[in-house]
């Protein structure tokens, strides 16, 4: 297995290269000038100048065929994929074009906003997806099944960012029992160990800040979770009921074993799989839906962060977050992919 | 359920049935089916009201604005107060919503639509492509195609650095020489390794000589590197396999976020979404089409079919094609209720039509912002627009795959 796990991170590489590749393409995409757009019209000749020498625009994108005519060799690889891949592989993402500061300073900050979210999102459609999902196979064509499949193609139907807007509406403007965005109300503190604050207020006791922070979350990790939890309970429904049509099924129901340890002990194990694989691509979804719970809710995570740095033409911030998400993304699913030969050992990868 | 279900009649008088076609007992399991019947209905309702709305009903968004009306509650019977109708009540510009939502039908289905048609297009094909030249053995003239196609390409790298595209043109005619003598040296590939990468850095290094020292060194060393590749005349795996990981590349993103970052960069526009969702959209149907033609290639009809000598292309589009039709559908269904929802998310965001072009992703990002002042309206019914639109074309494609695909008939 370790030889599978190596093969399979050495696959990663190319792919990695091309991810980057497509984010350093992007800014071919601006229309004009780069710097221009970046800048607005109005911008100083300097200023103009300064983002040019940042974005390293002055350079050849890929390869400097003059330089190499004259016979500069290391001048032939002077270029700006060239360089903006060594910066990455330093862990520069380069520069916030308005505020000047590194992105990867104010990653750090923003980063964990958007993981509490995701992960709680995550943690809902699971605690909810999945014993919804066994209960409707176990009890195929009955009420609940069919709610559970209607239900479950609403959330799938639902754009997010109005069911964020709808739930707003109901619980902050009309009830007043939740506020309608942020992550924390202000005058109330939490030692930062995690900067998760849910964990954070826990470990160090804070029961104000606790009930504070989870006030804020529930909402936006909500809305966030619906689209996971329709995909994962559908998945664990129809990947039962495959499995519970097996042979060994019906001989476990045979020896009269309760119909709790067949679906729990033989049922679930084997129709897991399928099940990973889409919580793997959830993942991603996740994160990509953090740009629209993130905006509706003001949640300071990076979702907010790249929606106003699109607002602001600040385009260095949004090749930076959309690289670190496709990322993870790529590793969950290598994850998933390794977990397969952990948890089925038919599956041999010599 | 029923009892009795209309498969065991089938079963049952199999002998003396009918002839029925693929698409016909596809339309009957079709119309059968309660939730794709709701599907399709609402469907229609979507289609012909907003394709109706775009032809009959003249709207001008840029005339339309009324401050003396703004952002009014549903009003369903003219009074005093307000002398026309607003079922849905109006915006922050006056604007009537109703109006509004159906116009902006015409928008938010036709984004979806194009940008499905893009990826099922490009996808399907490639995805074909790959499969079946993955599965089948390549015939002469596709396999100098490809050893052309290769040459040429991996020989504009050279061509590109010493400025003189004859370097390409040679790498080329370099492929057609590999695939023309295969027994050229057959049983002693290092040798014939050997002769083909000195002719690759031959090429590259004597046309790069003209320009100077470095370039003639740097086009030798790649030309020495194509020359090695195209030693070895290659299958179509090779096709198959760079096909297949330029879509491993885009799927690496997830999928919404590269449409709005591909969006944010080429500046808004529906259009513009269009091309982000479409070209987005496009791995899955490769991958969709690559193992469904992997899954079909071993079928006794396409060994048959090959056995009699019929050509590729014919196979292909007249035998593998209609026997992969019905997953490719089921998810291009699916995948309309999808590009629909991140339109909406586009235009939510202001990356999707500009204003006051009416659109619902855009109709609720203006309006949210006037939700703590109670204009529950203005957002309402632009967003169950796009979840009924979503929902309809969802139960359709569940309904689709059910009537499409035997497996799930029991």
């Amino acid at each position: 297995m370790g030889r599978y796990i190596l093969r399979r991170l050495i696959s990663v590489i190319p792919t990695l290269i091309g991810v980057t590749l497509v984010i350093f393409l992007f800014q071919r995409l601006i229309p004009g000038d780069p710097a221009v757009a970046m800048l607005g019209e109005h911008a100083t000749a300097e200023n103009v100048a300064r983002i040019r020498e940042q974005l390293g625009l002055d350079k050849p994108a890929f390869l400097d065929r003059d330089a190499l005519a004259e016979g500069d060799l290391p001048g032939f690889f002077d270029s700006q994929y060239v360089s903006y891949f060594g910066r990455l592989l330093h862990f520069d993402l380069g520069n916030s074009i308005h505020r000047r500061i590194p992105i990867a300073e104010t990653l750090k900050e923003r980063f964990p906003a958007t993981v509490e979210l995701a992960l709680l999102a995550m943690g809902l459609s699971l605690i909810i997806g999945i014993p919804i999902g066994i209960l409707s196979a176990a009890r195929r064509n009955s009420i609940l099944d069919g709610t559970t499949m209607v239900g479950s193609l609403v959330g799938v139907s639902v754009p997010i960012f109005w069911l964020g807007i709808m739930e707003i509406m109901l619980f902050a403007v009309i009830l007043k029992w939740l506020p309608s965005g942020g992550r924390l109300s202000s005058g109330i503190e939490i030692e930062p160990i995690t900067n998760l604050f849910l964990l954070d207020s826990l470990l160090t006791g804070n029961w104000v800040g606790f009930t504070d922070a989870l006030k804020h979350i529930i909402m936006p990790a909500v809305s966030l979770a619906t689209i996971p939890t329709a995909i994962i309970t559908r998945m664990t429904r129809s990947s039962m009921l495959d499995v519970l049509q097996e042979d060994y099924i019906r001989t476990a129901s045979a020896k009269g074993l309760s119909e709790k340890v067949v679906l729990f002990r033989h049922a679930l194990k084997n129709a897991f799989l399928p099940v990973i694989t889409i919580i793997g691509i959830q993942a991603g979804s996740l994160l990509a839906g953090a740009v629209l719970t993130e905006t509706i809710f003001s949640w300071p995570g990076i979702g907010k962060w790249v929606y106003d740095s699109i607002l602001g033409r600040d385009y260095p911030i949004v090749q930076g977050v959309t690289l670190l998400i496709a990322i993870i993304f790529m590793l969950v699913n290598l994850l998933v992919d390794l977990s397969y030969a952990v948890l089925d050992p038919r599956i041999s990868y010599e | 359920m029923t009892e009795k279900s209309p498969v065991m009649d089938d079963l049952t008088d199999f002998a003396v049935r009918e002839h029925r076609s693929l698409w016909l007992d596809a339309w009957r399991c079709l119309i059968a089916n309660r939730t794709a019947m709701v599907g399709l209905v609402v469907v229609a309702i979507f289609v012909l009201s907003s394709v109706g709305a775009h032809f009959f009903w003249n709207y001008d968004a840029e005339m339309d604005l009324d401050y003396g009306s703004k952002l009014l509650a549903p009003v369903l019977r003219v009074s005093e107060e307000s002398p026309e109708i607003h079922i849905f009540g109006t915006d922050k510009l006056g604007r009537d919503i109703f109006r509004r939502v159906v116009h902006g039908g015409w928008n938010s289905l036709r984004v979806g639509l194009v940008a499905v048609s893009i990826s099922l297009f490009v996808g399907s094909i490639l995805g074909l492509f790959a499969g079946f030249f993955e599965s089948a053995d390549l015939n002469r003239f596709e396999k100098t195609l490809l050893m052309v196609g290769i040459g040429l390409g991996l020989g504009a790298l050279p061509a590109w650095i010493a400025r003189q595209p004859i370097q390409s043109l040679l790498f080329g005619l370099l492929g057609i020489v590999s695939v023309s003598t295969p027994s050229f040296l057959a049983n002693k590939s290092r040798l014939r390794r050997l002769a083909f990468g000195l002719l690759g850095m031959l090429i590259g290094a004597l046309a790069g000589i003209f320009v100077g020292p470095m370039v003639a060194l740097v086009c030798g060393v790649i030309g020495l590197g194509i020359g090695l590749l195209l030693a070895k005349p290659v299958n179509g795996k090779v096709f198959s396999n760079i096909v297949m990981r330029v879509m491993d590349v885009i799927l690496s993103f997830p999928s919404y976020l590269l449409a709005i970052a591909i969006v944010a960069f080429l500046g808004p526009g529906l259009e513009k979404g269009m091309i982000a969702i479409g070209v987005v959209g496009i791995p899955i149907y490769a991958r969709l089409a690559r193992s469904a033609v992997l899954s079909v290639t071993q079928k006794e009809y396409v060994l048959a079919a090959q056995s009699v000598g019929e050509g590729h292309g014919r196979i292909l589009f007249r035998h593998i094609l209609p026997n992969i039709l019905s997953p490719i559908i089921v998810q291009a269904t699916m995948g309309l209720a999808n590009a629909i929802l991140s339109a909406a998310a586009l235009g939510f965001l202001g990356l999707g039509a500009i204003p006051p072009e009416p659109e619902w992703g855009a109709m609720l990002g203006d309006s949210y912002k006037y939700l703590s002042s109670g204009a529950w309206w203005a957002v309402l019914f632009p967003g169950l627009a796009i979840m009924f639109s979503v929902l309809g074309f969802n139960l359709l494609g569940d309904g689709l795959r059910d009537a499409l695909d035997p497996k799930m008939r029991v």
